[in-house]
């Protein structure tokens, strides 16, 4: 479901900057030792020609405040300060968390130092490894120390550009928890593992003991993961800020290939400020088959057709297009359970209409078409009407029922043979009545 | 002839029959007066408000059959009562009160009178005990004669046991069933009496209007067979009797099946079949005595003998197998609550936490029906005396309904009219013995010269008793001090009703339920109107579509003032729904919320008393929840779990944890401690505990509204977090603890 927000800040966009590339807003906050700006020029200066208005603010400045009077004062964050112990009062999990709800996406380094943004992973369901352990790979050999590691990009990720070259990484890993809103980026390579850099054979071996109890390791491990918040803002955990740095960017990965730091960083950024794979549902109606009005009820059995529109943001050109390749979305109609559950394909030759058709179920009561659409990476479509199903009316039903002729017959009949009766009563014999007469006198 | 006292002899016997003709009308009118007026205690005391809880549904159907039609009404598919399942109004409702309020509405706003339907709908049932007086009256005037039909009159037009479903404001179903029942058994009566088909049509029109307006018009669809029944048994079958009972049975069954609700019941569930085997047994006797005019006695009784025996068998065989069959439907289980008063609580608790389903206490009978209860038994022998076939009815309908009215409060209603009927029969046996002037002759004594001493009395009666064959002495009533005693007496007795019946009334069964009194310390009345104050924050501050839950009782009321969706509500069709509501308000925070989720409820309404005392919340129902949720979920919810180990139902630090982790109970005391300033000295001051200091928290509730007396407490449900985490810990995390560090789970097994 889109909020207002979305929709407003949309317009703005569309009304005063037409550069801008994220579908909710180009106002960029970064939280930055300032002394550290140059050392990230490249990622800014990319954000910056797409369109983004960078702010950036100490990590123990007092202004400019994440939000203000309720309403959050820019579309996105960054915060780099991943070593800062303190921060200014108003830098707090709390209200970082209180921003996703308002709708702002956030791109949150870490760094192997124990600090108030490695307790706020905890929330997401990123499990860190103890503090000073950041991950180590000895694999490929190298002239770098072991815990600047190349990591090569997965193939098929939607929201990365295919063949990007891989990338370095220095950071911390973390588990990803059970939570069905993480989406993985980076996962480490299976090689790695988090430990203290200067006796990291030790918590090999002691690990090895424990028959790898305890352990940091192997491919499971994230480096860069998003996280899809129900309310519609995106996270990135970013494990170490130099992936961002212009060191890391220019750093060739082997001898004349630069390593693709620059554009992950770009496309991590993408994805994270709702350039990249974002849907909306446009509109939704419903109406009964061969007509066109929507009805606020429907009766039991009657043929329902259920059509959604939806659309996908192009951050090329700033407009949401519409959007029908999508092939897996199903429609359930729901009454508590689901009582149909069914495909919602694309229509063929309307570009962005999804519909189908189906009969409401033998059963009244208070339905909801419900569309529940996530997959990792893109944004939700989560959306519902509520309509009743209720009996036929009195005069509903058919009037004349063949299966019903033994009744028919039987009134009939009863009728014809009570007016034959009264008939011959009535006609009957003069003696006989008489007769009858007598009988009730004696 | 001895008078006691000179009766005016030169009145023409016209004059004296107009003029009691004149009385009686005016005294009618009176009576009728009187009805209406006692039952105005509510409107005067309080407002012009619908009362109690079924009340509210009644006035919005009303309203929507008012403003939209009947067939509107007829298809009305009420999307917001026991979301999401829904209710077919028009099919599970008995329409005839809305439709009788809807027809006064619609000839009031023909003549240009702008009358708001909700005064209808206040002032019907007074209207109707007008009615149901007159009714009554020509009841008793077919028992014994017009005067005992004044006294019934009067006796029903002010009987508690029948104010107290019927004052203004009390828009239920037996505001006008009562008059029906009535009037149906008048027709009957007449019917039987005149073997008239008009009567008996008429009566089955009248009994079609009580099937349209009330589930106990069963009641009338067995008395009128038993009456038949017992007639046939006393040999009392005439050609009348089946001239009353066929036409009344064909045309009112037929025309009761035209009621939705009803439908095909009338021929397919056991409580209608007396009413069918009698009407069949009717067309055997009739048919046997027809064949008896043709054929010898011996032969006739031979035949009698085994075709009374092999239809007998048949007829049984045949009911057992269709009800084996499923054609006919056994017993329901309010019927079998009837004859066993336990079986309600074992198997149906939904049906016994309905306090009027509570068997009677013995003060409420003499409550409701004051003097009339010591009269009532004397009536019955005076029918005994004459025993014409309607007193036969009347004996019947006693004795029925007088075992009804022990076993549920609710049908104290059906026996009142007979209560007055009898009772009436009685008082005016006696009026007519003691006004009556005409003195015994008395053969002078000689000895005595005329002066009758007691002694004499005395010795009269014990030579009476001593020597029955002897010549007997005059009995009856001497002089006129005798007579004004008894008079005097009688009407104290009548005088005191009358000071019974109105302190009743004013005091007991004029309080609306929705709106409380209570009175400050210098007696002046202090109104408590927290449910309204409450329900109309729920239609001001709420969307259209936020669903409500509440336990049971508050469901028409919510629909009816605060126009939301509930999960259930007083029609109680469906018992796993409201179990469903049971479990939610006796599980933990953490099961319950996944229930109000799935059924989208957005606010929780709970009634709380311990404030100022209101008895009855929902903490003293809320066994009846766990017991209900119980009945369906007997593995998750125990009754057992709710008390302490000694047995006690106990709200404070001893409480037993399942009571403490309910959310019922977190719901009720949360932050009621502090009310007290967390001094500890937080008593609930129903339950006469002391409230723990630390109160309960919610995690996944957050208190929307309370009213002044706390009385009504809302909560709004919480959406699921942003962030996928549990509420619990979602809080915690905004109030800024900390988190226990957690290691992942290992995926890999060991290597061994």
């Amino acid at each position: 479901m889109l909020s207002l927000c979305t929709l407003l800040s949309l317009i703005f966009c569309l009304f005063s900057l037409l550069e801008a590339k994220s579908s909710t807003g180009n106002s960029v906050l970064v939280v930055l030792d300032p002394a550290a700006q140059s050392q990230f020029s490249i990622f800014f200066d990319g954000l910056k020609d797409s369109g983004y208005e960078l702010t950036f603010r100490g990590p123990k400045d007092d202004a400019p405040l994440l939000i203000e009077d309720d309403i959050a004062s820019f579309a996105h964050a960054i915060v780099f300060a991943s070593d800062t112990k303190n921060f200014a009062k108003d830098i707090t999990p709390q209200n970082l968390v209180r921003l996703l709800s308002l709708n702002t996406n956030l791109l949150i380094a870490l760094s192997p130092k124990q600090t108030m943004l490695s307790s706020l992973a905890a929330e997401f369901s990123l499990i860190l490894p103890p503090p000073g352990t950041p991950l180590i790979s000895y694999f490929p050999e190298r002239d770098e120390r072991a815990n600047v590691i190349p990591i090569s990009v997965p193939a098929g990720s939607p929201l990365l550009t295919p063949n990007t070259p891989p990338v370095w990484f220095s950071g911390v890993p973390f588990v990803l928890g059970n939570n069905p809103l993480i989406v993985p980026i980076l996962n480490a390579p299976e090689e790695s593992f988090a430990a203290d850099s200067d006796s990291s054979t030790d918590t090999l071996a002691d690990a090895a003991e424990k028959g790898g109890e305890g352990l940091w390791a192997g491919s499971q491990l994230g480096v860069v993961s998003g996280f899809q918040a129900l309310s519609g803002a995106r996270v990135t955990w970013v494990g170490g800020v130099d992936l961002f740095s212009d060191e890391f960017a220019n750093k060739e990965i082997s001898k004349g290939v630069k390593s693709g730091n620059k554009q992950f960083a770009r496309d991590v950024a993408a994805w994270t400020f709702q350039e990249s794979l974002v849907l909306r549902l446009e509109d939704a109606d419903h109406h009964i088959v061969n007509s066109t009005i929507s009805k606020e009820q429907y009766t039991i059995n009657d043929h329902i057709l259920y059509r959604a529109a939806i659309s996908r943001f192009n951050p090329k050109d700033d407009v949401w297009e519409p959007y029908s390749d999508i092939k897996d979305m199903q429609l359930e109609f729901t009454m508590l359970d689901p009582h149909i559950r069914i495909a919602l394909p694309p229509v063929a030759g309307q570009p962005g209409v999804y519909s189908t058709e189906f009969r409401a179920p033998d059963r009244h009561g208070v339905f909801k078409f419900v569309i529940n659409y996530k997959r990792k990476g893109w944004s939700h479509l989560h959306h519902s009407i509520t309509v009743a199903v209720v009996p036929p009316r009195h005069d509903g039903y058919p009037r004349f029922l063949s299966a019903a002729w033994p009744y028919y017959a039987g009134a009939i009949s009863t009728s014809v043979g009570f007016f034959l009766f009264s008939a011959m009563w009535l006609a009957g014999d003069v003696r006989q009545l008489k007769k009858s007469k007598s009988h009730k006198t004696e | 002839m001895p008078a006691a006292y000179p009766l005016p002899t030169n009145v023409s016997p016209a004059t004296v029959a107009n003029t009691a003709s004149l009385l009686r009308i005016i005294a009618l009118a009176l009576i009728s007066g009187a009805a209406i007026a006692s039952r105005l205690f509510a409107v005067i005391n309080f407002e012009s408000i619908i009362h109690e809880f079924d009340p509210w549904f009644n006035f919005r159907a009303t309203k929507v059959l008012a403003s939209e039609g009947f067939y509107a009404f007829y298809n009305w598919f009420d999307a917001s009562a026991w979301y999401p399942l829904g209710r077919v109004v028009g099919g599970t409702v008995y329409p005839g009160l809305m439709a009788t309020s809807s027809v006064f509405y619609n000839i009031l706003h023909a003549l240009n009178l702008p009358v708001d339907i909700r005064n209808i709908c206040v002032l019907l049932a007074p209207g109707f005990s007008a009615l149901t007086a007159w009714a009554t009256y020509m009841f008793t005037k077919e028992m014994k004669d017009a005067s005992a039909g004044l006294l019934a009159a009067a006796f029903i037009g002010i009987v508690p046991g029948y104010i107290s479903r019927s004052v203004a404001g009390s828009y239920d179903n037996e505001a006008i069933a009562i008059f029906l029942l009535m009037f149906t058994f008048f027709c009957w009566i007449k019917a039987l009496k005149l073997g008239s088909a008009l009567f008996g049509t008429v009566a089955a029109v009248f009994y079609f209007y009580m099937v349209a307006a009330w589930g106990g018009y069963v009641f009338i669809t067995n008395m009128i067979p038993l009456h038949a029944l017992v007639l046939i048994l006393m040999g009392r079958f005439t050609s009348r009797l089946y001239v009353a009972y066929s036409s009344w049975y064909a045309i009112g069954t037929l025309a009761s099946m035209q009621v939705p609700f009803v439908g095909f019941q009338p021929v397919r569930t056991s409580e209608h079949m007396v009413a069918l085997g009698v009407f069949g047994l009717l067309q055997i006797v009739a048919f046997a005595q027809l064949i008896r005019s043709y054929l010898s006695s011996k032969q006739f009784q031979n035949l009698l003998f085994y075709s009374v025996v092999t239809t007998g068998i048949l007829g049984t065989f045949v009911f057992v197998g269709l009800t084996y069959k499923g054609w006919i439907a056994p017993w329901t289980g309010r019927f079998y609550s009837l004859w066993d008063t336990g079986y309600a609580k074992k198997y149906i608790p939904i049906i016994a936490s309905v306090s009027e389903h509570q068997p009677t206490a013995w003060p409420s009978f003499f409550m409701d029906l004051q003097l009339l209860i010591f009269l009532f038994p004397a009536g019955v022998i005076l029918c005994f005396r004459e025993l014409r076939d309607e007193h036969v009815f009347v004996i019947i309908y006693a004795v029925m309904a007088s075992y009804f009215a022990g076993v549920m409060v609710r049908l104290m209603l059906t026996l009142t009219p007979c209560v007055c009927v009898a009772s009436a029969v009685a008082f005016s046996s006696l009026l007519d013995t003691y006004i009556d002037p005409a003195e015994p002759d008395v053969p002078r004594n000689p000895q005595n010269g005329g002066n009758t001493t007691l002694e004499d009395v005395v010795a009269a009666a014990t030579a009476n008793t001593t020597k029955p064959g002897a010549r007997s002495a005059p009995k009856g009533i001497f002089g006129l001090d005798t007579r004004m005693i008894i008079i005097f007496n009688a009407f104290g007795m009548l005088a005191f009703f009358v000071f019974h019946c109105t302190w009743v009334t004013s005091n007991a069964y004029s309080s609306p339920s929705v709106v409380l009194a209570s009175s400050n310390p210098d007696g002046s009345q202090h109104i408590i109107d927290d449910y309204r104050e409450a329900y109309y924050w729920l239609r001001q501050n709420t969307p259209e579509t936020a669903v409500v839950m509440s336990w049971w009782d508050y469901g028409y009321q919510i629909a009816g003032m605060a126009d939301r969706p509930t999960l259930v509500d007083n029609n109680t069709w469906n018992n796993t729904h409201i179990a469903t509501v049971g479990k939610a308000m006796a599980s933990p925070e953490e099961i319950a919320y996944p229930i109000l989720r799935k059924h989208d409820v957005d606010y929780v309404l709970i009634i709380f008393g311990g404030l100022i005392g209101y008895s009855g919340d929902d903490i003293n129902k809320f066994l009846w929840m766990v017991r209900i949720a119980q009945g369906v979920w007997p593995d998750e919810i125990q009754e057992p779990n709710y008390f302490t180990p000694q047995g006690e139902y106990r709200i404070d630090e001893r409480a037993s944890n399942a009571m403490k982790n309910s959310l019922m109970y977190k719901m009720t005391y949360h932050r009621f401690a502090e009310l007290f300033g967390g001094s500890g000295q937080a008593v609930d001051r129903v339950r006469n505990q002391q409230v723990p200091k630390v109160g309960p928290t919610l995690d996944y509730l957050d208190e929307a509204f309370t009213s002044e007396n706390w009385i009504v407490r809302i909560y709004q449900v919480k959406k699921e977090d942003d962030l996928g985490r549990d509420l619990k810990s979602a809080n915690a995390f905004s109030q800024g603890k900390k988190r226990k560090r957690s290691k992942p789970v290992s995926k890999r097994r060991a290597i061994v």
